[in-house]
């Protein structure tokens, strides 16, 4: 009995072992090829023959691009964040506490907007964009803008959580002569923590991957491109020869902020998840 | 019924947003009522040092700071477009010409852009002719192919910018023996386990085995930018047997799709323009060399590879102020010119189209240039194609090299290359 | 029966409809002279009576909206049937832009929109002004200015949660998608761009094309690809889902240690942006990539596996590589459910002498299935439109003659739509594939939401 026991326990172990190579073996490689000194292409082997920061030294040297790009990012991740996050909040107590004319209607609408490939409405929204004059300069501000305006339609696991909130509560605090909003942000905001951090979180991450809307929006005007539009540039276009290792660098750095985010938050992202998404 | 109170809120972000919208959306109705009266109130000449504005140009990353300084130095020798502010963004060819047909309005006013993206660009406007003095300047000073390729229906639409738009072969001295012949290059890649790279999925240089062959594939356009009529013959003796010879190259262990140096890991030979110069010179070393396509056998001769020959061009896009026209006109001339074109060479090695320029000593010895210049002589200079040919060029070989002809006789490649050439029929007219 | 709803809904909107007319006529006819000024000048009652903050509020948006309908939108809304008339021509080598079709499409809609917001404000103010009268008819007093704005915190804070919100939503969701859908009736295309070229309606010409009606069309392509889209929703969204759970129970087991380190591990290609693993991982499988260098270097394969370039290879590798990404999220997922398993149940079973197998089999399995219900339909739905793994791997690669429009093997319905925009600006083609899009997705919500366990139940497991 014991010594079967062992064994299972055993091949478990091997068996994570080897997931956990399977994961991490492309991250060992971005990082190792970013490390790279010889020449900038790609290459079928993974440790370097030669070691150096030069692919770094690009990034922060030079004329400074590429802090421009990665600022410009962090500029768009913190806002969409910060405003989508409330605008979230917003809608979801709206639809999890109030009941009002015409909620079950708003949220099938917003249900069936959903199922629209967003990718058509992008050249509509880049002229909506250019009207605003929120294109090419105002790439940055215009991304925030279509990023947040469209948010509510996320609500789905906030909403969840916040109808996991005992509503006893809620009537409670009406008895004490307390206003709706007074309930939103002293009593449901205090205990909503996990998914109120799972919401910017996500929020937050989002901004960092986007590559084709961004793209559009910017216009060919450099300066307001993020890290994404610049980066696949260097690998999809034969303009950026040898581009291929500041690509890794570029890579890790921008990875660096959002993996430290999540590690450090990961328990309220697995909270969110299990609290919002699976209820709905 | 206190709703009304919320929906004002909504409605002060409509207004809101439609005041901003008020300031910027009329533009593109107004403008061309303001820009009417232009030239009849004053001709160009009797006011411009008033001019003034932004001008946006469009190049590839590596010339952009080269770009700027030559701006420079032109605003500097004509003080009368001291006005304008000119900016310089890096956008690749490619992504220049796809921006142009997004929105033209908000595209650059001078772009640069690969010769196959004439047809699209002028089918939707984004593209001024030259004036006629620019036309015969142009036609004088620059080599037939590439006044050609810049020309459509007879209309010179684009400066020449580049002769150097082909490609020829880049390869390792210590690996490959003998550079002349494919099937001998193929057996020394096997034997070194190193990869012959060539874009077999690429429309341009695909027809590298079909030209040679003594295939065609042209169109006729109209004035207006449309396709009236394709040439092809590929569905031919001829035709089957450059598939057959694309089929065993691509069934060699050797072989490698792509064209690019940066991103190819094992090549001892790979087909690639002058642009990857550079990075082919860092990957071969001391090994590095040069020469022409290679021949390859296709029923049972040996025949000579060919393709296209290729330029990039400089565009001006319309314009709705006089004045700026004949800025941009300018400018554009300026930066195509012959001794601009030496200057670039000598900064970033792109071959001239400008026939002074050609015969500079440090351009005639330029390795890259001269196997391209003896390639020259086996291609054709590249024409207007649909946008639809290039990706159906790439289904074509994406098929060849997934190995669906593998056992295919020539009954059946036949067949396969008579549906290529109807489609290809089918995107003219 | 869907037939007799139906009947039920359009008469009784015709009802509605007659009342409110009624309504409307009795309050012009009934009421005194400010609620008939009110009839023009929205708000006007309301000032009169007192009641100033709504008066305002009604006023302003009345003036705003008619200025931007009449003073923005109006051209553009006049030339909505046509879609513009005037060409652009040439004045000596000077471009004289003409009508723009985009602008008038985009701005005609938006001022449609914003005359429909007039009219239901119109009918609101007319319905307060009705109130008031008879509140005031019957001795009562008005709400105050005050407690008009005290209940926007309290009674209807939901109006001022949702304002932004919606607005927002209607204006850069509802209306693009308005917009793309009249696209789907145009022929805006490569041949007819704005702002030199004008395009027009069309009438249903585009899905006729798209299903080979009176024409070759290619509507073989358009369900070659939505069949793979299919499969690889499918395929990505159950092989994730079991072995996501598989490797969730696993490091759940009590004997394993380092439970945290693991899930860390995993948890990593959820924090990195796709755009840099994907693409790094997409070149490693590249014909002379690191995986083929590597085993060919170990002699394990004679000659270079063509993972991207053989269509079945191809797929395999995208769905095995969404595993790679999807695990981890699953994984952490069933991980916070299983905590929520009461233990005694497994207990018992134990008791009761089964296995480990049966154990999930008959507890784990069904609570799983039960509660992850809504969240496996929203992962299948995801996976429908699952643009980055597709666009970042291969672009959708390897295409063929026998398929047509550029599309590739590994193409979803919506990495094709992309490319026919960006590549061919086949705008009227793309509109058109995205309501197909919207269908199929629509279509699958709607069959499984209904015959899910847990939907029906909603109550059930709150």
């Amino acid at each position: 009995m014991k010594r079967k026991k062992r064994i299972t326990n055993t091949i478990c172990y091997v068996v994570l072992i080897l997931m956990s190579i399977i994961w991490l073996f492309p991250f060992v490689g971005l990082v190792l090829q970013s490390f790279r000194g010889e020449s900038g292409g790609m290459v079928a082997y993974l440790v370097p023959k030669e070691w150096s920061l030069k692919n770094y030294q690009y990034l922060f040297g030079g004329d400074g691009k590429f802090l421009k790009w990665y600022g410009n990012t962090l500029t768009i991740a913190l806002f969409v964040s910060l405003l989508q996050t409330l605008v979230v909040i917003c809608v979801s107590y709206a639809l999890s506490r109030m009941r009002f004319r015409g909620r079950k209607a708003l949220m099938n609408i917003w249900l069936v907007l959903g199922m629209f490939p967003g990718f058509l409405t992008m050249i509509c929204l880049y002229f909506l964009l250019k009207t605003l004059g929120l294109t090419e300069a105002g790439a940055v501000p215009g991304l925030i803008l279509i990023s947040v305006a469209s948010s509510g339609m996320g609500y789905y696991v906030c909403k969840g959580y916040f109808d996991t909130i005992p509503k006893a509560l809620d009537e409670a605090a009406i008895i004490d002569g307390a206003t709706r909003a007074q309930i939103l942000y002293k009593m449901v905001i205090p205990m909503s923590k996990p998914i109120i951090i799972y919401t910017a979180l996500v929020a937050f991450m989002a901004p960092w991957c986007d590559y084709i809307f961004a793209s559009y929006v910017a216009f060919g005007y450099e300066r307001g491109y993020n890290v994404a539009v610049a980066m696949t540039r260097w690998v999809w276009t034969n303009d950026y020869q040898g581009f291929f290792t500041r690509f890794c660098a570029g890579g890790i750095l921008v990875a660096i902020p959002v993996t430290i985010l999540f590690m450090c938050l990961q328990k309220y992202y697995v909270e969110g998840v299990t609290g919002g998404a699976v209820k709905g | 019924m206190k709703k009304i109170l919320a929906l004002l809120l909504a409605l002060v972000m409509v207004f809101a947003l439609c005041a901003c919208g008020q300031q910027a959306a009329p533009a593109p109705a107004d403008k061309p009522a303001e820009a009417a009266p232009a030239p009849a109130d004053k001709p160009a000449e009797a006011a411009p040092a008033a001019a003034a504005g932004t001008l946006k140009i469009w190049v590839a990353e590596a010339i952009v700071d080269f770009t700027k300084d030559q701006v420079a130095k032109f605003v500097e020798a004509h003080p009368e477009y001291a006005g304008y502010e000119v900016t310089v963004e890096p956008v690749g060819e490619g992504d220049a010409a796809s921006n142009m047909l997004t929105d033209v309005e908000a595209g650059a006013d001078i772009f640069g852009f690969p010769q196959d993206q004439l047809a699209r660009l002028v089918a939707a406007d984004a593209l001024i002719e030259l004036s006629e003095e620019n036309a015969a300047l142009v036609a004088a000073e620059n080599d037939a192919g590439s006044v050609a390729a810049a020309t459509m229906a007879g209309t010179v639409y684009a400066f020449p910018l580049t002769s150097d738009n082909g490609y020829f072969m880049y390869y390792d001295k210590s690996v490959i023996s003998d550079p002349s012949n494919l099937e001998a290059i193929i057996a020394d890649c096997e034997k070194a386990g190193k990869s012959f790279y060539f874009d077999l999925r690429s429309g341009w240089y695909q027809p590298a085995f079909f030209f040679g062959a003594g295939c065609t594939l042209t169109y006729d356009t109209d004035d207006a930018g449309a396709f009236t009529k394709c040439n092809i013959d590929y569905a031919s003796e001829n035709g089957v047997g450059a598939m057959k010879a694309l089929i065993a190259l691509a069934k060699s262990p050797a072989f490698v799709n792509g064209s690019s140096v940066s991103n190819a890991t094992n090549a001892a030979a790979i087909i690639d323009g002058t642009w990857d110069a550079d990075a082919a010179k860092e990957m071969f070393g001391e090994n590095y060399a040069c020469a022409k396509l290679p021949t390859v056998k296709i029923n049972g001769v040996d025949t000579q590879l060919g393709g296209f020959g290729g330029f990039k061009l400089l565009g001006v896009k319309p314009q709705t102020d006089e004045a700026k026209l004949a800025f941009c006109d300018d400018l554009a001339a300026y930066l195509a010119s012959g001794e601009v074109q030496l200057a670039r060479y000598n900064v970033v090695f792109w071959g001239p189209s400008n026939i002074a320029a050609k015969a500079d000593p440090a351009v005639q010895a330029d390795e890259a240039l001269s196997a391209l210049g003896q390639q020259l002589a086996f291609t054709v200079p590249q024409g207007q194609y649909p946008g639809e040919y290039w990706s159906l060029a790439e289904a074509l070989g994406d098929d060849i090299i997934g190995g669906k002809y593998n056992d295919a006789d020539d009954a059946a490649l036949l067949a396969a290359l008579q549906t290529f050439q109807d489609t290809c029929i089918g995107y003219a007219g | 029966m869907d037939e007799v709803k139906r009947g039920n809904a359009v008469s009784r909107f015709f009802r509605v409809l007659g009342k409110d007319l009624r309504e409307i006529g009795q309050t012009f006819v009934q009421g005194d002279w400010k609620t008939k000024i009110s009839f023009l000048v929205m708000g006007f009652g309301q000032l009169c009576r007192g009641q100033i903050v709504r008066g305002l509020a009604m006023l302003a948006m009345e003036v705003g909206l008619l200025y931007f309908t009449f003073g923005f939108g109006w051209q553009y809304l006049s030339k909505l049937l046509t879609l513009g008339t005037v060409e652009t021509h040439k004045e000596g080598r000077v471009t004289v832009y003409g009508d723009n079709s985009f602008f008038i499409l985009l701005y005609g809609i938006l001022a449609v929109v914003a005359i429909l917001a007039l009219i239901y404000l119109w009918r609101v103010n007319l319905r307060q002004n009705r109130e008031a009268e008879g509140l005031l008819a019957r001795g009562k007093r008005l709400p105050s200015n005050r407690s008009d704005l005290a209940s926007l915190l309290d009674k209807n804070f939901d109006k001022t949660l949702l304002a932004l919100p919606v607005l927002g939503i209607f204006i850069f969701t509802v209306v693009p998608i308005i917009f793309m859908i009249c696209i789907a009736f145009t022929n805006y295309d490569v041949t007819h761009q704005p702002p030199s070229k004008l395009f027009s309606w069309v009438g249903l010409e585009n899905f006729k094309t798209l299903f080979g009606i009176g024409g070759e069309g290619f509507g073989g392509t358009f369900f070659y690809v939505l069949g793979w889209t299919l499969i690889w929703a499918f395929f990505a969204t159950f092989l994730t889902y079991f072995l996501g759970m598989a490797v969730a129970i696993l490091i759940n087991k009590k004997e394993i240690k380092y439970k945290k380190l693991w899930r860390t591990i995993l948890v990593m290609t959820i924090a990195v942006p796709q755009f840099v693993s994907l693409l790094y991982v997409g070149k490693m499988f590249a014909a002379d990539g690191l995986v083929n260098a590597y085993l060919l270097k170990w002699g394990w394969i004679k000659t270079a596996i063509p993972f991207w370039t053989n269509a079945t290879y191809a797929r395999i590798l995208i769905i095995v590589i969404n595993l790679w990404i999807g695990i981890p999220y699953t994984m952490l997922i069933v991980t916070g459910l299983l905590m929520n398993i009461p233990a005694e149940l497994y207990e018992s079973a134990r008791i009761d002498g089964a296995n480990a197998f049966q154990t999930f089999r008959k507890i784990t399995l069904p609570y799983m299935l039960f509660v992850t219900g809504p969240f496996l339909l929203t992962q299948f739905i995801g996976n429908l439109n699952n643009f980055n793994v597709i666009f970042l791997l291969n672009q959708g690669n390897p295409k063929s003659l026998q398929l047509s429009k550029n599309a590739g093997a590994t193409d979803l319905l919506v990495t094709w739509l992309y490319k026919m925009t960006i590549n061919d600006s086949n705008y009227k083609i793309a509109a058109v594939i995205g309501i197909m899009v919207f269908l199929v997705t629509a279509i699958i919500s709607l069959v499984v939401y209904n015959t899910m366990p847990s939907v029906k139940d909603e109550e059930g497991f709150q």
